[in-house]
C-alpha cells in the first residue's frame, strides 16, 4: 500500500485505527414492563438502575457514575452514557434487573458505541419513502 | 501448572478492650467478612467469596487471623476488609478494625513474615516493661529462655506477648 501511495498522490487510501478512541461508552435502552401503562420519571429511572447496580455490585457498583441524557417518557427510551471502564458493569446490572415494583420488567439494550453520533443512524428503523 | 495458587493474608483485629478480644473465634470473623463483602461488592462479591475463601488461623491472645483468598480475586476481597466494623460472636458485637500486614502465597511464609513480626514487636514492647519493676523483667526473660522449643516458635513467642499484655495492663 504504502509503495502505491508514493507514485500517485491522489488515490491515496489511509486506514486509521483508533483504540480506546472515546472515553464515553453511550447506551441506547428501552424499558419493557409487564404493565404497559406505568410511566417512570427520568429521576425513578436513574434510581431504577442505580438500584439495579447496588444489588449487584454492592456499594462500590452502586458510586459507578452514569449520566440519562436523553428520555423519552412515552416509549421509555433512554440514552445512558458511562465511562468506558464502567460499561460491562452497567450492561451486565441492566440485564439482570428483573423487577420493577412487583412487576416484571425487562430492559432491551438497543444500540452501544463509543461515539455519541453513531446512535443516530440504525438500520432497524430505516424508512425508505 | 496445575496448582491452585491462592493469597493468604495476615490481618491483626485491632479492638479498644482488649478482654473482649479472647471471644472472637473463626467462623464469627468469616461471617463478618462475607457480610461486609455482600455489602460492598454485592452479589458479585459474595459469589466471589464462597469459593476459595476460608480463614485459616485465629489467634484470640494476640488478634492474629490468616484469611485465605483466591488469587484471581483477592486484590477485589481485600478492599472490603476496611469496612469491617464489628464482629458478631455469641450474641455480643465487638467493634474491631482489620488491618492487613503481610500478604503471602502460602501458609509458611506467612507463619515466617509473623515470627519475625513477633520478634519485633518484642523489641518494642520490652523497654516499655523496664519501668514497671525487676520481677516483671524477670519472667519475661524467663518465658524467653523457656521458648526454645525445637518446632514449637510460634506458640511460644504467642506466649510471650500474652505474658506482656497482662504486665502492660
Amino acid at each position: 500500500m504504502s509503495g502505491v501511495d508514493e507514485k500517485d498522490e491522489s488515490a491515496v487510501y489511509r486506514r486509521v485505527v483508533l483504540k480506546n478512541a472515546s472515553p464515553y461508552h453511550y447506551l441506547e435502552v428501552c424499558l419493557v414492563l409487564q404493565d404497559e401503562s406505568t410511566r417512570l420519571s427520568a429521576v425513578e429511572l436513574k434510581q431504577f438502575i442505580i438500584s439495579g447496580l447496588k444489588s449487584l455490585y454492592g456499594e462500590v457498583g452502586a458510586a459507578l457514575t452514569f449520566d440519562l441524557l436523553k428520555y423519552d417518557e412515552d416509549k421509555l427510551t433512554a440514552l445512558l452514557r458511562v465511562y468506558s471502564r464502567g460499561l460491562v458493569k452497567l450492561w451486565s446490572s441492566l440485564t439482570l434487573l428483573g423487577s420493577y415494583q412487583n412487576q416484571a420488567c425487562a430492559f432491551r439494550v438497543l444500540q452501544v458505541s463509543p461515539f455519541l453520533l453513531a446512535l443516530t443512524g440504525n438500520s432497524r428503523e430505516l424508512q425508505l419513502d | 501448572m496445575v496448582r491452585v495458587k491462592s493469597r493468604y493474608l495476615l490481618c491483626e483485629v485491632n479492638v479498644s478492650d482488649r478482654s473482649r478480644l479472647l471471644l472472637l473465634d473463626d467462623r464469627a470473623v468469616a461471617t463478618a467478612v462475607r457480610a461486609a463483602v455482600a455489602r460492598t461488592h454485592g452479589d458479585y462479591g459474595s459469589a466471589l467469596c464462597t469459593i476459595g475463601f476460608s480463614v485459616k488461623y485465629l489467634n484470640a491472645h494476640t488478634g492474629i487471623v490468616f484469611l485465605r483468598f483466591p488469587k484471581r480475586s483477592y486484590k477485589l476481597l481485600w478492599s472490603a476488609l476496611p469496612f469491617i466494623t464489628s464482629v458478631e460472636s455469641r450474641g455480643q458485637k465487638i467493634p474491631c478494625s482489620l488491618n492487613c500486614l503481610h500478604v503471602g502465597g502460602t501458609i509458611r511464609t506467612c507463619q515466617k513474615f509473623l515470627i519475625r513480626y513477633n520478634t519485633q514487636q518484642l523489641h518494642l514492647m520490652l523497654p516499655q516493661c523496664k519501668n514497671e519493676g525487676k520481677e516483671e523483667k524477670q519472667q519475661v526473660r524467663k518465658a524467653i529462655l523457656n521458648c526454645s522449643l525445637p518446632g514449637g516458635n510460634k506458640e511460644a513467642f504467642e506466649d510471650e506477648l500474652e505474658i506482656e499484655e497482662d504486665e502492660e495492663e
